[in-house]
């Protein structure tokens, strides 16, 4: 109610109660008037409370459902976050076994079955693109009578040694993997008998410098080996039983020598 | 008394086993069940039904592995009736084991516990254990 509202209630009220007027003509219509001023004035007050109360009451349902929601979208985003991160954790380890399953654990390089692998894309690339390659068999001399007379350890050193040995002796295209016991496979890419020949030269005499050593003493250490190029009327398999026994035939020869299939 | 829990884990199921009377909860291996739900949801029942009964402290002991999307809600909502109970004054609490060969377990249990103020806590399994 208005300050000004007040003086004119306050005024009315006066002239209906003063004595001098009631006599008036208009004394029974302002008299009935104001009562039903009062009566609208107090109906309008209730009606405005109950609409504030209403109005708050909706606020509050608001901010209520907003907490609710910011509650359930930070849940959300929790549950997608730890969810991603137990599938990263997944694919790691799909990533490490795939490692486990193609790596030799002792020289880190390809076993068998990711040699397979290889040898079979190069010989399907070897139709399409006429790309030749090469696969060279390669057997430590002796290591039987290395492994008896130093133990196994200094032969699981020797063959870590070898692998690194080859690996850097190859191209970064080339592969270089643990065939069996100690037998190396090399798959050469886009690589001619001819140009196969040069580089197992070249391995064969790295191989050969003094740098093996069991304790104290040094060790003499040879390979053999046995290349056979890829022909495309072959699986890739005979070529590796090709090499496999030209291989043999370098260790008919005397050893420390390489053989190709006649 | 609620009947107890005895589920045996497979390979992708965690080993589940209750204990009513000792309060405890424990939870072992993999989660990635075909029907979480039905798997989840005795296992969430049995949760409410001993924070609802009673005033004995309930004790979780989980040594979970990998989980699905469907197994962290689960967990997430387990976690927040123990969190629940836990303002109204209940004694809970959580015991996480991973093995330390696998220091991501413990990075994804503590994402977990961020918003939990009950005793959440995250320890390698001892060794020989």
């Amino acid at each position: 109610m208005s300050a000004d509202d007040a003086s004119l209630y306050a005024y009315i009220e006066s002239l209906l109660e003063a004595d001098a007027y009631r006599e008036h003509p208009l004394y029974p219509a302002l008299e009935q008037l104001y009562r039903s001023h009062c009566g609208q004035r107090k109906r309008l007050e209730r009606l405005l409370s109950i609409a504030d109360g209403y109005q708050q009451f909706t606020r509050d349902e608001m901010r209520e459902v907003q907490q609710q929601y910011e509650r359930q979208l930070r849940r959300e985003r929790k549950l997608s976050r730890i969810s991603d991160h137990y599938q990263e954790l997944m694919r790691e380890s799909n990533r490490e076994l795939h490692a486990a399953s193609t790596l030799d654990p002792l020289t880190g390089l390809a076993n068998r079955r990711k040699i397979a692998e290889y040898l079979k894309q190069a010989a399907c690339r070897a139709h399409h693109d006429a790309a030749t390659f090469s696969v060279v068999m390669v057997d430590v001399d002796h290591f039987k009578s290395i492994n008896d007379k130093y133990g196994h350890e200094t032969g699981d050193r020797i063959l870590i040694e070898l692998a690194a040995i080859m690996r850097q002796a190859l191209r970064t295209r080339d592969l270089c993997g643990r065939w069996g016991g100690e037998e190396f496979l090399l798959l050469l890419h886009d690589c001619s008998l001819a140009q196969a020949r040069q580089l197992v030269d070249r391995l064969l005499a790295r191989i050969r410098e003094p740098r093996f050593t069991a304790g104290e003493e040094a060790l003499a250490l040879t390979v053999s080996a046995g290349i056979a190029e890829y022909r495309l009327d072959e699986s890739y398999q005979n070529t590796v039983n090709r090499a496999d026994l030209a291989l043999f035939q370098a260790k008919r020869d005397g050893r420390d020598c390489y053989r190709v299939p006649v | 008394m609620h009947s107890d829990l005895k589920i045996a884990g497979t390979q992708s199921t965690p080993a589940v086993q209750s204990d009513w009377a000792a309060g405890r909860l424990t939870m072992q291996g993999d989660s990635y069940p075909e029907n979480s739900y039905e798997l989840f949801g005795q296992i969430i029942g049995w949760v409410q039904a001993f924070l609802e009964q009673g005033s004995a402290p309930l004790r979780l002991e989980l040594a979970l592995v990998y989980l699905n999307t469907s197994s962290v809600k689960a967990m997430m909502d387990i976690f927040d009736l123990l969190e629940e109970a836990h303002l109204a004054g209940r004694d809970v609490a959580v015991d996480w084991r991973y093995d330390p060969r696998n220091e991501r377990i413990a990075e994804l249990a503590e994402e977990f516990r961020e918003d939990c103020t009950f005793a959440f806590l995250i320890a390698p399994t001892e060794v020989g254990a």
